[in-house]
């Protein structure tokens, strides 16, 4: 199959039941991507697939023939994203960082006012699991790298 | 912090990140059931299917030694890494698949059939209901201890009242999101990469069960993904591994799944208790009795760690008579083990409810009763044996009440409204053994290299030690590198829990740091032919009179330093304000407080880190964790992280108002206590409290409060009838 990831193009032969998350780490060498439960509910796993988070362990690689898919490992060199983490302390052992980042970067792109209300933001947060910060490190990283003028 | 750059852009190294050539997965075939006679295992069909190296069972691994217990009994019965004859937990490995890739280890795991004749299964601590022993060796009861003189009979009979209370303290589950992880390298030097607390533990473990010396094992701990005490030992799994990869002469990984998370691996708490204060008219505590029950598991691999709930038991308070005994007995459960607190949390939940109970009757305001009760002169030696170094609690108390102002909720809000603290004191540094640590720092022409025994997994010791190495010397930190986490570079250490990394691990690269500094004064009085009492040490530079002379040209210089000092005594005071739905049960976090005292911080951000992280963990047990098993022992978390909930970010109270004192901890050159477990301790009593705070007023009764805060138990607590069976926790 040929998978888009990260803007590149690449042949994987690999069994249709192999999750992406898999095939990503596995296949392409896109280690960034965690695997925290492999059922759905941690989210250390997501990545974009066009745009929209996704949870990778939950997706087949075949299934993402035809879309593009990015990973922490595509996140633009200017992205305010991973600086604001590390300034705001949004991640220790930084096993979920990856998912966060790229559950923060399409809620971002598709609607960067969901910091502005705390409600709403804890709400995407709670998509995903952190065992050791808190949460505290993530909901001001958030703010802070969303665009200011929106 | 060092190493978040890496981090944030997907540059991190996990142990399932590793690419080593030729490497093997592993996959192990687990016991479905709590209890059973192992007949007989087949493995040929999975012997046979594609990919697959090796199929081992116990029968394979005889010439490997035993799983060593950390925290065991003086006769641990043997505990093999791969069951034989019997299995005595639901999860138990009792055969594991190497193939060439994960899935077809597994694939091959569930082929492999087992031939069981089931036992009945016991998952409550206590002798009731018992019909057939764990093992035909020894007891049930696995081990028993006694700390203080027993409470004299009179002083019950001649209290003014008497507090007489029972507690559960449910299994978690630590749920470090990165489960455990090891990869190993056969060799004349094997090398084992593993998401470790403990590496130089974890190589003892393994030379011991395989007759290696310790020089020929190579422990090396990569970015660690979490661990909370569950990291500490040398788990069964991972002496299976090491069999495999020294048999097939084939790296081997392990990568565990988060459904053997929760049903295999260790679990924390789990203790059954029952305490009981005297106390006289004037809240005056005269004696405080606790008695536990501690559901072990099937392995004694934390068999003594009820020790420290036993320990603690005066707490806060300079209270005359103190008694506190353990019972650990074997339930066919995983082993209990550590979990962030490991004995602390449930030491001061059972004391500082009962002491609100106490507060409660007497109609007394519950900050004012402990105040009257509190250690005020240090050294304090407890009755149970415990010498508190340093403090002030009241003032701790104090800060904290400024901050959860109790007196602007009462009456101000619609729904029921409860006011709840807590205070403790926790033991950080851990026991005599483990209370001791290397540093080293070594002078290169590219800079300084600090080593120390002590294992990051998820802490910030690359930025926290090289600072304080940094500053000791009088250098830029960017000029000083850490190294830990591989047995190959640190020559020794005990690794990270405990709360002692800075306490122990600072304090001994701080004595390496001033060590180095006298070594290279007395070199260059050598050279200069004068004593080294001529010689100044001036931010890396060497100096008397005109001479001078930078310190990398004495390079290589080496300086060692180990630490020992007893422990410290961290405190602490929570308050929390909840409010309730009466109609549904649910408790709303409507502000939590913490202050805690950490002796000297040597960096806030590092030290409200860990005051964050086990405050979401302290949270998590006393509203929505809790491990679910049925009587026998079995599991029933059939949707795994859907079962058992961890709090996310909706859970985290968005008024949560965190402060420290700091009162220096008289043993420690830098005047430093633990930090890493404190919310974990304070936040469970202080929300209950709470929530009892606002039921008894509605007429609901505290004593039906139990961990989790289920709305079903809050509703049960307000008289809500109970309408189904849940399984214990
Ligand atoms: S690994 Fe995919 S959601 Fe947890
Ligand atoms: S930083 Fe460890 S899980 Fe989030």
């Amino acid at each position: 199959m040929e998978l888009d990831v990260n803007g590149a193009r690449h042949e994987v032969t690999a069994e249709p039941r192999r999750a992406l998350a898999d095939v990503l780490r596995d296949d392409l060498g896109l280690t960034g991507t965690h695997l925290g439960c492999e059922h759905g509910v941690c989210g250390t796993c997501t990545v974009l697939l066009d745009g929209e988070p996704v949870r990778s362990c939950l997706v087949l690689a075949v299934q993402a023939v035809g879309h593009e898919v990015r990973t922490v490992e595509g996140l633009a060199e200017d992205d305010p994203l991973p600086g604001a983490f590390a300034e705001h302390h949004a991640l220790q052992c930084g096993f979920c960082t990856p998912g966060f980042l790229m559950l923060l970067r399409g809620a971002l792109d598709e609607d960067p006012t969901v910091v502005d209300d705390d409600g709403r933001l804890d709400a995407l947060l709670a998509s995903n699991l952190c065992r050791c910060t808190g949460y505290e490190g993530i909901r001001n990283a958030a703010k802070v790298a969303a665009p200011r003028e929106h | 912090m060092r190493g978040d750059d890496r981090l944030t852009r997907g540059r991190g190294r996990y142990t399932a990140d590793l690419h080593v050539d030729g490497c093997l997965e592993a996959a192990f075939v687990r016991s479905p059931v709590p209890h059973a006679d192992l007949l007989g295992i087949d493995t040929t069909a999975a012997r046979d299917m594609p990919g697959v190296a090796a199929v081992l069972t116990a029968d394979d691994l005889t010439d490997v030694g035993d799983v060593p217990t950390m925290f065991g009994t003086d006769d641990s019965p043997p505990w093999r890494p791969l069951a034989a004859d019997r299995v005595r937990h639901e999860g138990e490995a009792v055969a594991m698949v190497v193939a060439d890739d994960r899935y077809r280890a597994e694939d091959a795991a569930a082929a492999v059939r087992l031939d069981l004749r089931r036992r009945p299964g016991h998952a409550a601590p206590g002798r009731a209901g018992r019909t057939d022993r764990l093992y035909p060796d020894h007891d049930d009861l696995a081990l028993e201890k006694e700390f203080g003189p027993p409470v004299a009979d009179a002083t019950w009979t001649n209290a003014h009242i008497v507090i007489d209370s029972r507690y559960r303290q449910q299994l978690l589950a630590p749920t470090s999101l990165e489960a455990r992880a090891i990869l190993v390298e056969p060799g004349a030097l094997l090398t084992v990469h593993c998401s470790h607390q403990y590496p130089h533990g974890l190589r003892t473990g393994i030379a011991g069960a395989f007759g290696l010396a310790e020089d020929d094992v190579r422990v090396i701990v990569p970015d660690a993904g979490g661990a909370f005490g569950s990291k500490s030992p040398t788990y069964p799994e991972y002496l299976a591994v090491v069999a495999a990869a020294r048999r097939l002469q084939r790296p081997v990984r392990w990568i565990e799944d988060r459904t053997e998370a929760l049903t295999s691996a260790s679990r924390g708490r789990g203790q059954d208790q029952h305490v009981r204060l005297a106390a006289d008219a004037d809240g005056r505590i005269l004696a405080i009795d606790l008695q536990v029950d501690a559901d072990i598991g099937a392995h004694p691999l934390g068999a003594a760690l009820p020790g420290q709930t036993a320990l603690a038991a005066s707490e806060a308070y300079a209270v005359g008579e103190v008694h506190a005994t353990f019972r650990s007995w074997f339930t066919t459960t995983a082993p209990t083990y550590a979990y962030r607190g490991a004995g602390r949390p449930e030491a001061a939940y059972a004391v500082e409810r009962a002491v609100d109970e106490l507060a409660a009757a007497l109609h007394l305001d519950p900050a004012e009763l402990r105040r009257r009760n509190f250690v005020r002169e240090f050294p304090y030696d407890t009755p149970t044996g415990r010498r508190y170094d340093s403090g002030d609690y009241a003032a701790c108390l104090d800060r904290c009440l400024e901050l959860l102002e109790p007196d602007r909720w009462r009456g101000a809000r619609e729904r029921p409204t409860g006011v709840g603290i807590a205070c403790y004191v926790e033991r950080s540094g851990g026991e005599p053994g483990i209370l001791e640590e290397y540093g080293s720092v070594t002078v290169d022409p590219s800079g300084f290299t600090a080593r120390v025994g002590t294992s990051s997994t998820g802490q910030p010791h690359h930025t926290v030690f090289a600072q304080l190495v940094a500053d000791r010397l009088g250098v830029p930190a960017d000029t000083v590198d850490l190294v830990e986490g591989d047995t190959g570079e640190v020559p020794e250490g005990h690794g990270t829990f405990a709360s002692r990394s800075t306490q122990m691990g600072g304090a001994a690269l701080a004595g390496a740091a001033d060590a180095l500094v006298d070594e290279a004064r007395a070199q260059a009085a050598d050279r200069w032919g004068l004593t080294a009492d001529d010689v100044a040490w001036d931010k890396g530079v060497l100096r008397a009179g005109t001479r001078e002379l930078p310190v990398a040209e004495l390079a290589p210089l080496h300086a060692e330093h180990r630490f020992t000092s007893p422990p410290a005594f961290p405190y602490g005071s929570y308050g929390a304000v909840v409010e309730i739905d009466p109609e549904l049960g649910a408790v709303h976090l409507l502000r939590l407080v913490a202050v805690d005292d950490y002796g000297t911080v040597l960096d806030h951000t590092a030290t409200h880190g860990q005051t964050l992280g086990s405050i979401a963990q302290g949270l998590g047990q006393v509203l929505i964790e809790g491990v679910v098993l049925d009587d026998e022992g079995a599991t029933v978390m059939p949707d795994g992280l859907l079962d058992y909930l961890l709090p996310t970010a909706a859970e985290m109270p968005r008024d949560l108002r965190v402060d420290e004192t700091a009162v220096p901890a008289p043993d420690n050159p830098l005047g430093v206590k633990g930090a890493g477990e404190a919310g974990c301790i304070g936040v469970p009593p202080a929300v209950v409290n709470a929530v009892a705070d606002a039921i008894r007023p509605l007429g609901g009764d505290p004593a039906r409060l139990r961990m989790p805060l289920t709305p079903q138990v809050v509703w049960e607590a307000l008289g809500g009838e109970r309408s189904d069976g849940e399984g214990r926790g």
